[in-house]
């Protein structure tokens, strides 16, 4: 039902609702706070990742299923067979490969199989990788950092500290797809198409460049991303909060020297993947990022992914759903995370054995084993009103006594 | 949603309108010591539709949902309108062809079995034969109406036996029909209206009923006649002071008067324009289509809203910080917008420099160059649109170098680039009426953006109008509000676009006739309005003079020659 939004009710709305809601003008075109307040929308965000390196890679790159048939004796091309039969026959020896030996696919049930052999994770003890030493983090922030989790490597940053808290780049890093500027390091196209963002507001900021107390908020974006004509997200531009309690969070931090740093709390961000609604979920996130004077924000998005969660939503895609919030098609969902991995180049047990193995948050206190893997993100976001209104879409109902085009 | 606020307080509008015009008319009758002057007129024009009263006018007469598949040409600009061309715009190949097009789609539309039902006023007794006094019906419902008078006898001869003419080519009476209606949408009985005098002696005397009828009816809702009114012509109601009153009165009563006064204002302020206005968009990338499409209706629903909802002194325009936002113009004025899509009324906050129509982005962006703002056109719209004053063009050899090189250091700003021209006597002249209006607007880049800096520098807006000074932009606002001139040039231009043509000389004492009604109606553009459709001048034509006898007997050689 659309309802008459007088301009008494729209501002009360935003009194109790707004959460970051600039009233002047001004204030915003600085692209500074307004009265404590700062909106942002997420304009970029791709996984920290490191280009595979002969010293980080030693073995080369992990195979895919098809690959993986190619190399055994009944894999090899014949003599004198043309292309077509020899595709067909790799595409269905690869298909074998993708069966395990109870008869499941190995990308819906990935234990079923067991670890492949032909999977290549970032190895080396003294490995380099992007992102940020997520105790480090804690420390600044005054938090005890967290006790060793299931003894692992650390890794190196850029500037040879150890501490780098990115496990998932280790066992994706040797995945031709999961490079810096790799295809599955694209996904933020699907946000620029609106089918998910991310939004962020910042509250009782009394100093944008040292604050020992702000408010931060991580939302979902309700609303599909505005951009100009060469497809560039706009400033200024107003998104709504999702009304999903999962998808909306606070949390605190402090501003020094220019940067954000927040405390940890659980994320949860949209993600679609061949129409299929997912979801990346983050357990005790935080924002390390710079305010610059322009008003964009940039850094990095750290945290936890639990391993089952991940895999679901980013490898077998059986957390898929429809439109309507149900479970996504079956055949759809084989097919996507068998298609992902074919083309991306990896098999799912690979992936899944690696994930767990370099597990390093949350261990089970049964048995001690690490239920989450260390990711991080790399973002950039731009000023953005941010209101907490249910928004509406002209889809829900025509606009009756239109002047039919007429002035 | 504005719709709702427009349909709901439509209701209102009428009422409180209505109580307004009874008030203003009782002040009349009470007598205020003055008259209107005796009318003095033009000669009977022929106007061309604009495609606003096209397309209007088939939507009133057939539906809304029948498509007009057309381009239509530009309109001429004449006297700062496009109505004042419709009377000297000629009608171009194209634009027949266009015509023909549309009129081909239109009778499709009208006679497919869709709409037939709800078109047809008779029903054959046979699609497979031609039943004349079916053709006659229709022929005579759709030409009154399109002709907005109903036809001769000799007409309605001629499009039945287009439509048997049709029926025989083509086998189908719908079919037949269709080619007669093909006909009667190419006439220039529609396509032009024209006028007709009332016979009689003397020099001046008024148009005839229909006439009358038709220029009451575009001047008032931008579309035809209705039934009604043209009931009213054929019966005499129009040619008594009473029965002008109720239809008038009827009339702005209607939701079709929104339309009337949108379209006047779409005219004036020049919104044709944004047909090829384009902005670069490496430089203004929030300036979409949306932007193009939201920005003109922002400022349309702003004017309803203020004029006819609320009522108020047609002057707040140039004040009000009341406005309608969409989530594309949100971004351009730097403010929230809560509604996904569609309208939400807001007001912009006191200390966000936007008060007036003349900041809104279709003012600001509409008169600026498409990669950088432009104090000269924006004071020259101001002086010419806002104020009825007529800005010389530039000379011929003007160097324009400087003023185009926006990223230039040396002179970061539009004041520093411009003072060139404002200090070289060729260009003083006018630069000097102009640039102090425009140069306090540089607060707004080419799309409408606040900003306090351009290439760094700080933007001085400062400056003044006819002896109002001002020390930013908020300043143009009240002095645009507080100057003279600014009702006016209403006034003109309302009167102007009622009759088709400039005013003359003679008509000097019916202008001031005019301002003196509007000022003492407080400023109210529905009371101008009815004012305007009330008075004999509206409806005063002249008789051509009959040819000197020296003339006609030149011509009648000339004839002889050929």
């Amino acid at each position: 039902m659309v309802t008459v939004m007088t301009k008494t009710r729209s501002f009360a709305l935003f009194a109790l609702f707004a959460v970051s809601v600039a009233t002047e003008s001004a204030a915003a075109a600085t692209g500074a706070f307004d009265h404590g307040h700062a909106g942002f929308v997420f304009s970029d965000i791709r996984f920290a990742l490191t280009d595979a390196q002969q010293a980080q890679c030693p073995h080369g790159l992990s195979l895919n299923v098809e690959q993986i048939f190619a190399k055994t004796p009944e894999g090899r091309r014949r003599r004198g067979e043309s292309d077509k039969d020899y595709a067909e026959r790799l595409n269905a020896g690869a298909a074998k490969v993708s069966t395990a030996a109870n008869g499941d696919n190995t990308c819906a049930n990935p234990a079923a199989a067991g670890p492949d052999p032909y999977a290549q994770t970032v190895d080396a003890p003294d490995a380099i990788a992007e992102g940020i030493d997520i105790d480090a983090h804690l420390k600044m922030l005054g938090i005890a950092p967290r006790p060793q989790a299931c003894p692992h490597d650390e890794l190196l940053g850029a500037d040879g500290r150890r501490g780098i808290d990115n496990q998932f780049y280790r066992a994706v890093g040797c995945t031709h797809a999961f490079q810096s500027g790799g295809p599955a390091n694209s996904f933020a196209t699907e946000m620029l198409t609106g089918s998910w963002g991310i939004l962020l507001t910042l509250d009782g900021v009394d100093d944008p460049v040292n604050d020992d107390a702000v408010e931060v908020g991580i939302y979902a974006n309700a609303d599909p991303i505005m951009l100009s004509a060469d497809r560039k997200p706009l400033d200024f531009a107003t998104y709504a909060i999702d009304q999903n309690p999962a998808f909306r969070t606070k949390t605190t931090g402090i501003i020094k020297d220019g940067k954000l740093y927040t405390k940890p709390v659980d994320v949860r961000i949209h993600d679609v993947v061949n129409g299929m609604h997912l979801e990346r979920y983050l357990r005790d996130a935080v924002i390390e990022a710079t305010l610059s004077p322009d008003g964009e924000v940039s850094g990095v998005l750290a945290g936890y992914a639990p391993v089952s969660t991940l895999y679901d939503n980013k490898f077998g895609y059986s957390a898929g759903k429809d439109g309507a919030g149900q479970p996504a098609n079956p055949r759809l969902i084989l097919g996507t995370a068998n298609g992902a991995a074919r083309v991306l180049g990896y098999t799912c047990p690979g992936i899944y054995y690696a994930l767990k193995h370099f597990a390093d948050g949350h261990p089970d206190p049964k048995t001690g084993e690490c239920t989450s893997i260390s990711m991080q993100f790399f973002f950039k976001a731009i000023p953005a009103f941010v209101v907490d209104v249910k928004t509406r879409s002209t889809n829900d109902r025509i606009e009756k006594g239109s002047n039919g085009g007429r002035r | 949603m504005i719709v709702h606020v427009a349909a709901a307080g439509g209701r209102r509008r009428g009422m409180r309108l209505a109580l307004a015009l009874v008030v203003a008319a009782g002040t009349l009758l009470a007598g205020c010591g003055e008259t209107e002057p005796t009318p003095t007129g033009s000669a009977p024009l022929v106007r061309r539709l604009t495609e606003s009263e096209y397309r209007a006018s088939i939507a009133d007469i057939f539906g809304a949902n029948v498509p007009i598949a057309a381009r239509f040409e530009d309109g001429l600009r004449i006297e700062g309108l496009t109505e004042v061309g419709t009377s000297e715009a000629g009608v171009s190949p194209f634009s027949v062809e266009q015509y023909s097009d549309a009129a081909t789609g239109i009778a499709s539309a009208v006679l497919d079995a869709e709409n037939r039902e709800r078109t047809m006023p008779c029903k054959p007794r046979s699609a497979d034969a031609f039943d004349r006094a079916c053709a006659q019906a229709f022929v005579q419902k759709y030409g009154t109406r399109l002709f907005r008078r109903p036809l001769s006898a000799e007409q309605v001869q001629r499009y039945v036996g287009m439509a048997e003419t049709g029926f025989d080519k083509l086998g189908n009476f719908y079919s037949g029909l269709e080619m007669s209606l093909v006909g009667l949408l190419m006439s220039p009985e529609f396509l032009l209206r024209i006028e007709h005098a009332r016979p009689g002696k003397g020099p001046v005397t008024e148009l005839d009923a229909y006439s009358k009828a038709t220029r009451l009816a575009y001047f008032l809702t931008d579309s035809t006649p209705d039934d009604e009114l043209i009931q009213a012509a054929t019966s005499g109601e129009l040619d008594h002071r009473r029965g002008l009153e109720k239809q008038v009165d009827r009339l702005i009563a209607s939701p079709k008067f929104e339309a009337g006064v949108r379209a006047f204002f779409w005219d004036m302020l020049e919104f044709d324009k944004f047909e090829s206005l384009a902005k670069d968009p490496t430089i203004y990338p929030a300036f979409t289509p949306d932007v193009l499409r939201d920005a003109q209706e922002q400022t349309l629903r702003t004017i309803s809203a203020t004029l006819l909802r609320d009522h108020r002194d047609y002057r707040d325009l140039f004040t009000t910080r009341d406005t309608f936002l969409t989530r594309a113009l949100g971004v351009i004025y730097q403010v929230p917008v809560a509604t996904r899509n569609g309208w939400e009324e807001e007001q912009f906050p006191a200390d966000s420099h936007r008060a007036g129509i003349q900041s809104h982005i279709s003012f600001l962006a509409l008169h600026s160059h498409p990669g950088r703002s432009s104090p000269t056109l924006r004071g020259k719209a101001i002086r010419e649109i806002f104020l009825c004053q007529e800005v010389p063009g530039p000379p011929a050899n003007v160097n324009f170098a400087l003023i185009q090189d926006a990223s230039n250091k040396k002179f970061p700003t539009a004041r520093d680039r411009l003072t060139l021209h404002r200090t070289q006597p060729s260009c003083m002249g006018c630069h000097k009426i102009m640039d102090p209006i425009g140069l306090t607007l540089e607060n707004f880049d080419g799309a409408g953006r606040f900003r306090t800096t351009e290439n760094g520098a700080p933007i001085d807006a400062s400056g003044d109008l006819d002896g109002h000074d001002f020390s930013d932009v908020d300043g143009v606002a009240q002095a645009l509000h507080d100057h003279p001139e600014t009702p006016h040039c209403l006034v003109e231009r309302m009167y102007r676009y009622a009759v088709g043509r400039d005013t003359t000389f003679d008509e000097r004492p019916y202008m001031d006739y005019l301002y003196g009604v509007f000022e003492r109606d407080g400023y109210h553009v529905p009371e101008l309005m009815r004012a305007i459709a009330l008075s004999k001048n509206f409806y005063a034509v002249r008789r051509p003079a009959p040819a000197p006898a020296h003339e006609l007997a030149r011509a009648s050689e000339s004839g002889e020659r050929k």
